[in-house]
C-alpha cells in the first residue's frame, strides 16, 4: 500500500498539522525546536583579549555534570571550549591570561598557539613551553601576528596532557585579508556558510578525581594519563543532542557554543574541523562528500596561486589530535532520479518514469553541446522544430559535473528564441531568476519526476524526530502522534558524526556524543 | 519443517505476507502463500526499465533497473577461534544482527528469519531473466527492498531497521537510512530504497538504527559500483591511452590510470564478544566500555579468512526448529596472477578503532578514497585535476572510510603475501594468538 505524497505546504499548515496530532510533543521538546540564533561561527573578534583560566562544571546530555577547567572571557564564567578567537590576516593578536583556578594542581596555566610563529610571552614565570601564570598573580601576555589565514587550535602549554583533558582548549580562526567569505587567499575557497567542529573526548574519572583533589594520589609521584578511557565525546564542547540546541542557552552556561550547521541547496559550506582531544575521529558527512582544502591552517595547493588543487574528496575525514582540517561541502540534489522539490508539471505530478520526446532530445543534445561559457546555442537547421514554440528547459551544467562540491549546482535555463536558436541563462537552483514556472519543460535534471517507489504505510514504519512526513525538500505530511516534530521547515537532516560508532553515545546512553544534524533547508528559509 | 518455521515467525510476534511479486518472475521461483497472511506488508518493488534511455552505457536502453531483496534480523556466526574438530560445537558461536539476501527466495520472510549473514551480502544487481546477479554499475537504478523479519532470539526487541548507503552522493533523507531523519521499517514489513547510481566507487552499507548497537552487532556489508568507462567503445582514446573492450577501471579516470585485471572487496570489521553476549542474554549493553577483540576481514578472522568454503553457523543449538546455515559466505582470500593489476576495495566499518593494514612485499598505489578518484578538483574550463595517487604499503582507515589500492604484480615473485593489520595486537582471535585481521594474497605464476 502506498502512502499519498502531498506537495509541500506552508510552515503554518505544518504547525496546524502538529496541533492535531502532536502538540504535547511540541510542548515537551520545544527547547530543541528553536531556530539557532546564528548560523556562523560564534566567537570574539577584535584581536585584544583578556582571558582568565577558571574552574566550573559542564553538562552532558545524559544528565551528567563534570568538573572542568576552561578559559573565560575576562572575568566571565569558565567556558568549554575557550572563546573562539576570530581575527584577520595580519592582525596583531594579544591575549592576557590570568589564573583563577583555586586548585592544588592548577598552580600554573598558560597558552600556546600551534601554527603561529614568533609568539612573544611576557610576564609570569618561565615554564617548559612558554611563560606560565600562577594563582599568586602575575598575568602573562601572549602576542603574535596572525600572519596566515586558517583554522588553528590554542590550548594550555602547562601539563597539557591533563589541562587539555580538563578543558583548556579553544579555536582560532584567521580570515584572509579583504576576503571575509573565503577560507584562504583564493576564490576557490569561498563559502556561503561556515561552521566549527571542535572535537574532544573525555574520561570522566579524571574529572571526578580532580574535583576531589585525588588525581595525583592514585599514581603518585607522576600524573598518569595512560589509563585514559573516554566515555564522552563532544563537538564544540557539547555532547549530542545538546549540540543542536541554541548557542548561549541559559541551561548550558559553561558550554556556550552549539553546532547547528545549515545551508540551502547549492550553497557552499566551510567546515572548520579541529582535533582538540586525545583520539583520532573519523568524522562522517552524511548527504554528500566534502572536499578537503587545507590542513593545519595551510591550503593544499601545489604552487602559489593555484588554489586548493591538492585537496581530495571524501565522505569521512580523519581528524587527528592537534590537527585541523578545512573542507568545503555542498548539497545540490543532483542526479537523484526523482524531483527532490516535488515540483509539478501543469498542476499534476508526472508519472514516476519517462521523459517525453522534448526532454529526451534536450538531454541528449542540448546538455552535451552547451559549454560552460555559452550564452546561446544553435541546433542544426530544422531541429528546433522538435520543440514547442515557448520551450524552456533547465539543465544542469553541461559536461561531467562533480556533484559533491564547488560550483556544480549551477543550472542553465534554455529558452527557445528562434527557429533553431536557444538562449542560455545561468544561476543556481531555486534562485528567483530560475524559479520554476508553469509550462516549463525541464530536462536532464529530475524536475517533475515523481518518487520512484511507493513508500510503506505509516503503520509499518518508524518516523525519526526530524522526519517531516514528506520525502520532498520543503514538504510535509501527517505523522502518527509522537513521531517527527523537530523539522518545521521540511528540511533535509543529515547526521554529521564520528563513524567510530562507540563515540556517538553519552557514557552508556545511545544516541549522543560526537554527533549533530546538518540541515539542508528549503530555498525560502532565511539562514543568517 | 515449514510449520515449525512458521511457528518461529509467530513467536517473534511477526505478522507478514510474502508477496515477492517480482521474485516470482525469476526462474525457479514459486508462488508464495499470500493466502496465509494478513494485509500485504512484505512488498518487493522492482519495476521494469521503460524509459527508453540507456543510462548505464551498455547500449541496451531496457536493462538499467536492477533489484535486490534483503532481510534484516538476527542470527549466528562463527569466530575463528571456533573448535575445528567438531568436539565443542558451541565454541566460537557469536550472536549477531545482520542482513540476508533473499532475492531469489520463494519465501523470503521465512528464509530471512535468524538468517543474518556476516558480512552482509555484497549489494549486487539482480535482473529478471539475467540469471546470476552482477556487480552494480554506474547508470543503473537500484531498487533495494529491505524486509524486517524481527529478532528471533530477542522477542523483547521490536527494533526497526534501515539500509544506509554510506557515501551516496547528494543523498535524499528518505533513502538515507539515518533513523532520526528518515523512515525505518518495522518488523513484518518492507521498504524499497531507490538509488540512482550516478557515481562509481567503493562505498559500504550498514543499518543506521541505534547505530552503535546494530553496527557492533554486525549489520555491515561491502558495496561498490563499477564505472561507465568500462563500457566505452573499443578503441576509444583516453588521452594517450587506448581503451579496449574488456578493460576495467576503478573510476572514470579519463587516462586509463586505474585500469585493473582483478578486483576484490575487503571490509575491516571487529566484534566485542562481551557486547554480543550481553545482547543475546538480554543484559544491559555496555557502550562505554565497548572493546573489540575479534578483528576481522570480510567477517572472518585468520585463518578463516583464507578458507574457501562457507562457514556453517550453529543456530540449531539455539533454535532447534532451524537447520544450521552457511552465514559467512565470503572469504578474504585474494588471488591474482603475475603481471596482473589487482584492485583492492578496502573499507572499514569497525565501530571502535582505526586500523592500519599492510602488505608485506608488495607495493600499493592508492588511487581512490571516499568513493572518489584520488584527484584534485577540476581546474578552469573543466581541465582535469591533479592525480594525487601515492605508493605505500600501509593504509589507515577509521570506521566509515574506504580506499582503493592497485597492486601491480608485474615482475613479482609468485607466492603468498600477507595482508594484515599492523596494529599487531589485533592479530588475534580474542584470546587466541596468530589470527585476527590477516589474510593472504596468492600471486599465481
Amino acid at each position: 500500500m502506498s502512502r499519498a505524497i502531498s506537495k509541500g505546504r506552508t510552515a503554518m499548515n505544518r504547525v496546524m498539522t502538529f496541533g492535531r496530532s502532536g502538540v504535547l510533543v511540541l510542548g515537551a521538546l520545544a527547547l530543541f525546536l528553536s531556530i539557532p540564533a546564528s548560523a556562523t561561527i560564534d566567537g570574539l573578534s577584535g584581536g585584544t583579549y583578556a582571558f582568565s583560566a577558571r574552574e566550573g562544571f559542564i553538562s552532558t546530555a545524559d544528565g551528567g555534570s563534570f568538573y572542568c577547567w576552561g578559559y573565560a572571557n575576562g572575568a566571565g564564567v569558565m567556558q568549554f571550549p575557550g572563546p573562539t578567537l576570530i581575527v584577520n590576516e595580519g592582525q596583531v593578536v594579544t591575549v592576557t591570561l590570568t589564573n583563577a583556578i583555586p586548585h592544588a594542581l592548577g598552580t600554573k596555566v598558560s597558552l600556546v598557539f600551534p601554527g603561529q610563529e614568533a609568539v612573544v610571552a611576557t610576564g609570569g614565570t618561565a615554564g617548559l613551553l612558554t611563560q606560565e601564570a600562577s594563582t599568586a598573580g602575575g598575568a602573562v601576555t601572549y602576542t603574535f601576528t596572525a600572519s596566515q589565514p586558517g583554522t588553528y587550535l590554542y590550548h594550555s602549554g602547562t601539563s597539557p596532557e591533563l589541562q587539555c583533558e580538563m578543558g583548556l582548549v579553544g579555536a582560532l580562526v584567521v580570515r584572509p585579508a579583504g576576503h571575509p567569505t573565503w577560507a584562504y587567499n583564493h576564490s576557490a575557497t569561498a563559502f556561503d556558510h561556515e561552521y566549527l567542529f571542535l572535537l574532544t573526548d573525555m574520561d570522566p574519572r579524571i574529572h571526578e578525581l580532580m574535583e576531589l583533589n585525588q588525581f595525583p594520589k592514585i599514581t603518585a609521584p607522576t600524573k598518569d594519563s595512560s589509563s585514559w578511557w573516554p566515555t564522552f565525546w563532544f563537538i564544540n564542547g557539547r555532547t549530542g543532542p545538546d549540540t543542536m540546541a541554541d548557542a548561549f542557552v541559559a541551561w548550558l552556561p559553561n558550554q556556550p557554543y552549539n553546532c547547528n550547521p545549515r545551508s540551502k541547496p547549492g550553497e557552499t559550506v566551510l567546515a572548520r574541523m579541529l582535533g582538540a582531544g586525545h583520539d583520532s575521529h573519523p568524522f562522517h558527512t552524511h548527504g554528500a562528500n566534502h572536499r578537503v582544502i587545507a590542513r593545519d591552517g595551510r591550503m593544499l595547493e601545489s604552487t602559489p596561486g593555484a588554489g586548493p588543487d591538492l585537496g581530495w574528496s571524501d565522505f569521512t575525514a580523519t581528524i587527528s589530535p592537534g590537527e585541523t582540517m578545512d573542507a568545503l561541502w555542498s548539497w545540490s540534489g543532483y542526479g537523484m532520479g526523482w524531483d527532490i522539490y516535488g515540483h509539478q508539471l501543469g498542476g499534476t505530478n508526472l508519472p514516476g518514469h519517462g521523459f517525453d520526446a522534448h526532454e529526451m532530445y534536450a538531454q541528449s543534445t542540448l546538455a552535451s553541446a552547451i559549454t560552460p561559457t555559452d550564452t546561446a546555442i544553435t541546433v542544426p537547421a530544422g531541429e528546433g522544430a522538435r520543440f514547442p514554440a515557448a520551450f524552456r528547459a533547465i539543465l544542469y551544467q553541461a559536461g561531467a559535473p562533480d556533484p559533491d562540491t564547488g560550483t556544480t549546482p549551477e543550472v542553465v535555463m534554455v529558452s527557445r528564441t528562434g527557429a533553431d536558436t536557444f538562449t542560455i541563462g545561468r544561476g543556481k537552483e531555486s534562485t528567483t531568476a530560475l524559479a520554476w514556472a508553469a509550462g516549463s519543460i525541464l530536462a536532464y535534471t529530475d524536475h517533475g519526476r515523481g518518487l520512484t517507489v511507493s513508500l510503506p504505510s505509516q503503520q509499518t514504519i518508524a518516523n525519526g524526530q526530524f522526519v517531516s512526513g514528506s520525502p520532498f525538500l520543503g514538504g510535509s505530511g501527517e505523522l502518527p502522534p509522537g513521531e517527527g516534530g523537530f523539522n518545521i521547515n521540511g528540511g533535509l537532516y543529515f547526521m554529521w558524526h564520528s563513524h567510530n560508532e562507540r563515540e556517538i553515545v553519552n557514557d552508556n546512553t545511545f544516541p549522543g556524543g560526537m554527533l549533530t544534524m546538518f540541515v539542508v533547508e528549503p530555498p525560502w528559509v532565511v539562514i543568517p | 519443517m515449514i510449520a515449525n518455521r512458521l511457528g518461529i515467525v509467530l513467536l517473534a510476534g511477526i505478522l507478514m505476507v510474502s508477496l515477492g511479486a517480482w521474485a516470482d518472475n525469476l526462474p525457479g521461483a514459486k508462488r508464495p502463500r499470500t493466502d496465509l497472511y494478513g494485509p500485504e506488508s512484505v512488498l518487493v518493488q522492482c519495476p521494469p526499465d521503460t524509459d527508453g534511455i540507456d543510462t548505464d552505457g551498455d547500449g541496451n536502453p531496457s536493462n538499467d533497473n536492477v533489484c535486490m531483496h534483503l532481510t534484516a534480523g538476527d542470527g549466528f556466526v562463527k569466530t575463528a577461534d571456533r573448535d575445528r574438530t567438531g568436539a565443542i560445537p558451541e565454541q566460537g558461536d557469536i550472536y549477531t544482527f545482520g542482513f540476508s539476501d533473499v532475492t531469489l527466495s520463494s519465501v523470503p520472510d521465512l528464509d530471512g528469519v535468524c538468517g543474518a549473514e556476516f558480512p552482509a551480502p555484497t549489494l549486487v544487481g539482480y535482473r529478471a531473466g539475467a540469471g546470476s546477479p552482477e556487480p552494480l554499475r554506474e547508470g543503473q537504478k537500484l531498487y533495494l527492498t529491505l524486509t524486517n523479519v524481527g529478532m528471533v532470539m530477542r522477542g523483547d526487541l521490536f527494533d526497526p531497521h534501515t539500509v544506509h548507503f554510506h557515501g551516496f552522493p547528494n543523498a535524499s533523507t528518505i533513502f538515507d537510512g539515518e533513523p532520526m531523519a528518515s523512515i525505518s521499517i518495522n518488523m513484518g514489513a518492507s521498504l524499497t530504497y531507490f538509488y540512482n547510481l550516478v557515481e562509481p566507487g567503493t562505498f559500504m552499507y550498514h543499518c543506521h538504527v541505534e547505530a552503535s548497537e546494530h553496527m557492533q552487532m554486525g549489520m555491515l556489508g561491502n558495496l561498490y559500483v563499477l564505472p561507465k568507462q568500462d563500457k566505452l567503445p573499443d578503441g576509444t582514446l583516453l588521452g594517450s591511452f587506448t581503451h579496449h573492450t574488456g578493460y576495467k577501471y576503478a573510476y572514470n579516470d579519463g587516462d586509463g590510470s586505474t585500469k585493473y585485471d582483478v578486483d576484490f572487496p575487503i571490509q575491516i570489521t571487529s566484534f566485542d564478544p562481551n557486547f554480543h553476549n550481553a545482547d543475546l542474554s538480554i543484559q544491559p549493553l555496555n557502550f562505554a566500555y565497548m572493546n573489540d577483540t575479534y578483528p576481522m576481514l570480510n567477517g572472518r578472522g585468520y585463518p578463516d579468512t583464507v578458507l574457501n568454503a562457507p562457514i556453517m553457523n550453529n543456530r540449531k543449538a539455539y533454535r532447534p526448529e532451524l537447520l544450521n546455515k552457511p552465514a559467512q559466505k565470503v572469504n578474504a582470500r585474494v588471488q591474482a596472477a603475475v603481471g596482473q593489476k589487482l584492485l583492492l576495495r578496502i573499507s572499514s566499518l569497525a565501530t571502535t578503532d582505526f586500523y592500519s593494514v599492510k602488505i608485506l612485499g608488495l607495493s600499493m598505489k592508492v588511487v581512490g578514497r571516499g568513493a572518489h578518484l584520488l584527484r584534485g578538483p577540476d581546474g578552469p574550463g573543466g581541465t582535469p585535476g591533479k592525480n594525487l595517487y601515492y605508493d605505500t604499503d600501509t593504509i589507515t582507515l577509521g570506521g566509515g572510510q574506504t580506499s582503493e589500492v592497485i597492486l601491480d604484480l608485474a615482475g613479482v615473485a609468485p607466492g603468498t603475501y600477507y595482508f594484515y593489520s599492523s596494529n599487531l595486537n589485533h592479530l588475534s582471535n580474542n584470546l587466541e594468538d596468530y589470527g585476527g585481521m590477516m589474510t593472504e594474497i596468492e600471486v599465481i605464476p
